[in-house]
């Protein structure tokens, strides 16, 4: 079995990620999910000091600078619009299975953006992994 | 639900919003992350999150719950939450194919699902069981 650089790193999010998805219960049994949402970012926050880049920082170009700070913008508002779905009437089992789904926008359009292709059976895992997670998350 | 009365119902866009967003936010930290380093990707990253922090501080008049539990569980969940982040990064830095790292990084509820089990004591349906199965599936088949 040969595994991919990325593997490890995958497992690191997995495990990380999936703890997250605990607390995430967790912390709405005890407060509303707006208030998790701006906790979550201040914890993000304490991270910072030990991420800081320093001057480095303004080596890199603005383009890629403006695209790290939308990916920012675009998860957080993609967890806005979850909560928003959750509240305005939309059952959890149904939301949350159905969000899960943004690997497909990926999909559709790494090819066309990134030109990148993917061989057959990474199609088929890619399958396997988003029946999975429609699965899980009901 | 009928195809047609879906579409009438806010929460089926919102979902949408979100699934949308989702995307562009994986595709965005593709694209960065080619020039800038997972750590720096982070740094950056928290400071896009914050406009939406504080839309929502003001939508709520700057009221937060003083639970002490909850609160800890939720900025707990930021740090872990930066901590996958950096990983993801780095993950899309090793040059992998964006398609397959993003698939295969989305597999995380395996880990809820497994620790909802073993410390929350809940019980899974066959459906979750059925699920776990197609993530080994995808694992079996990303490895090769």
């Amino acid at each position: 079995m040969h595994l991919p650089p990325w593997f490890w790193l995958a497992a690191v999010v997995l495990i990380s990620w999936g703890i997250v998805g605990l607390l995430q219960k967790l912390s709405t049994n005890h407060i509303s999910a707006e208030s998790s949402l701006i906790w979550l970012v201040v914890g993000f926050f304490l991270l910072q000091p030990l991420l800081y880049p320093g001057q480095a920082l303004w080596t890199y170009s603005a383009r890629s600078l403006t695209w790290a700070l939308l990916s920012g913008v675009f998860n957080a508002l993609g967890a806005w619009a979850l909560f928003a779905a959750m509240r305005s009437g939309g059952k959890a089992s149904i939301v949350s299975p159905f969000t899960a789904l943004y690997p497909l926008v990926v999909v559709l359009i790494a090819p066309l953006l990134l030109h990148e292709s993917i061989s057959l059976l990474q199609g088929l895992g890619v399958v396997c992994a988003l029946t999975a997670v429609v699965l899980l998350s009901t | 639900m009928s195809t047609l009365a879906i579409l009438k119902v806010k929460w089926f866009w919102y979902s949408i919003l979100c699934v949308l967003s989702w995307g562009a936010w994986a595709l965005l930290s593709k694209i960065g992350s080619n020039e800038i380093p997972a750590p720096t990707m982070q740094f950056i990253f928290t400071f896009g999150t914050l406009p939406v922090a504080l839309a929502l501080l003001v939508g709520r008049r700057f009221q937060l719950e003083k639970s002490p539990q909850g609160i800890f569980y939720a900025v707990a969940n930021g740090v872990l939450s930066g901590i996958g982040g950096l990983a993801f990064f780095a993950a899309f830095r090793t040059g992998g194919n964006t398609s397959v790292i993003t698939a295969a990084t989305s597999l995380y509820p395996i880990i809820t699902v497994a620790l909802a089990v073993t410390i929350l004591r809940e019980r899974l349906t066959w459906l979750q069981i059925a699920g776990l199965g197609f993530a080994a599936a995808a694992f079996i088949i990303f490895s090769f």
